[in-house]
């Protein structure tokens, strides 16, 4: 076939090109990780009590892995097309990190000497990482799915973003059965599950995003 | 991305075109494609000069994943380093499987200069996308076929076959989408491709 045939071909009633395909086809993807996650988290681990909602306690941790969500998934989508800047997203999601960092380590200094590294470490510090990571999976698949469906020119980097993007919603989803109390807590070990998912996404992304 | 002097004169060109393409103007969008392929022909020829043959084969897969990725295009970005990037990739992957590939076979410097020699430049390529359309399942070609190259519209397509016009746009799309498949796997080889890897 010559070019100008193939050319012919691609442009008769081509129609207009899909709108906001990035957004489409990602959000689904992290919607039904979040569902996921929440019922296996659930289902799994149990609900925290009821009145720990009257607290700041679970609301901080959804803060963070929904911001951390939305951010990753804003870099997720600018890596899946070619040429996109990526500045941007990826000063939201490092200041993301960095915020709760900081409400983190306020929260520490806050903590007696001797009660700092009890509030750091919580009950569950050696589970709660894997516990992130293990719910995240499910929203990792899909993640990449979608992603595949778009036009990621550097696929290591965008099976990171999407395991970031993953990991949160997962950790969003652990949030309704975490204990733990302490916001340092959260800025470490969460941080640490969502930082694992990433490191999964990057080892998959070579092998799946391929187009 | 490589940007020359005439970068900005044929992106000033290019992009208010390309917008009107993209919002569905059939016209403007082939004029773009035009262009953009002598763009990528140039970009390509420049950095395959060890392998001459491929240059239009990867010119037309570049073209095919253009057009399934146009909804990833932003406004916000030229569309020159939009189409480059893509490009680019294209022809890392390419490396990516010659390189596999040319340990298993003969070294280039054993290759007959004449394996080397560059076609005439007629818009041809050596893989014929006919052969690998052949190979599509019947509902993608049927669609693909009346739409595409009988020129009916989506309507009568739709009307002559009794599927539902969303139906035909998703066998084209499907179609040309397992095209691009069968264009990666069959890799420049003239034989049957391997098989078609679904996206």
């Amino acid at each position: 076939m010559k070019t100008d045939t193939l050319i012919d071909m691609l442009a008769r009633n081509a129609g207009p090109a899909p709108r906001a395909l990035a957004a489409r086809r990602l959000s689904p993807a992290a919607l039904a990780g979040l569902v996921v996650s929440a019922l296996a988290a659930v289902a799994w681990f149990g609900a925290i009590p009821a009145p720990m909602f009257a607290t700041a306690v679970p609301w901080t941790k959804m803060a963070y892995a929904g911001a951390m969500a939305l951010a990753a998934g804003w870099l997720t989508a600018q890596l899946a097309r070619p040429a996109a800047p990526l500045r941007r997203p990826q000063r939201a999601t490092a200041a993301v990190v960095v915020a709760m960092a900081v409400v983190g380590g306020a929260s520490l200094l806050a903590e007696p000497a001797g009660g700092r590294l009890p509030a750091l470490l919580g009950h569950s510090w050696s589970s709660c990482p894997w516990s992130v990571l293990a719910l995240s999976l499910p929203g990792l698949a899909a993640a990449l799915w979608a992603v595949r469906g778009l036009a990621p020119t550097r696929p290591r980097a965008a099976g990171f973003a999407a395991g970031l993007m993953a990991g949160s919603v997962g950790a969003f989803g652990y949030s309704l059965s975490c204990p733990e109390a302490s916001s340092a807590f959260v800025a470490l070990w969460y941080t640490l599950g969502i930082a694992l998912t990433g490191a999964v996404g990057a080892l998959l992304g070579p092998r799946v995003l391929r187009w | 991305m490589p940007v020359d002097a005439r970068h900005g004169e044929f992106e000033s060109a290019l992009k208010p075109l390309w917008l009107r393409a993209q919002s569905g103007d059939d016209a403007a969008y082939r004029q773009c494609l035009g262009w953009l392929a002598t763009r990528l022909r140039g970009y390509l020829k420049r950095r395959l000069s060890g392998l001459p043959d491929e240059v239009e084969d990867l010119v037309q897969e570049t073209l095919l994943a253009l057009h399934l990725q146009r909804g990833t295009y932003d406004p916000a970005l030229p569309v020159s380093a939009w189409a480059l990037a893509i490009a680019r990739h294209k022809l890392v992957d390419l490396w990516r499987r010659r390189g596999r590939r040319d340990h298993l076979h003969d070294a280039i410097d054993d290759v007959d200069e004449q394996l080397l020699a560059a076609e005439p430049d007629d818009g041809g390529a050596r893989r014929d996308l006919d052969v690998l359309f052949d190979a599509l399942p019947p509902a993608q070609q049927q669609a693909i076929r009346l739409t595409k190259l009988e020129g009916l519209s989506v309507a009568e397509a739709a009307a002559r076959t009794g599927a539902s016009e969303s139906a035909i746009k998703v066998q084209v799309h499907r179609g040309l989408k397992r095209l691009a498949a069968l264009v990666r796997a069959a890799d420049g080889r003239l034989d049957a491709p391997r098989q078609g890897l679904d996206g």
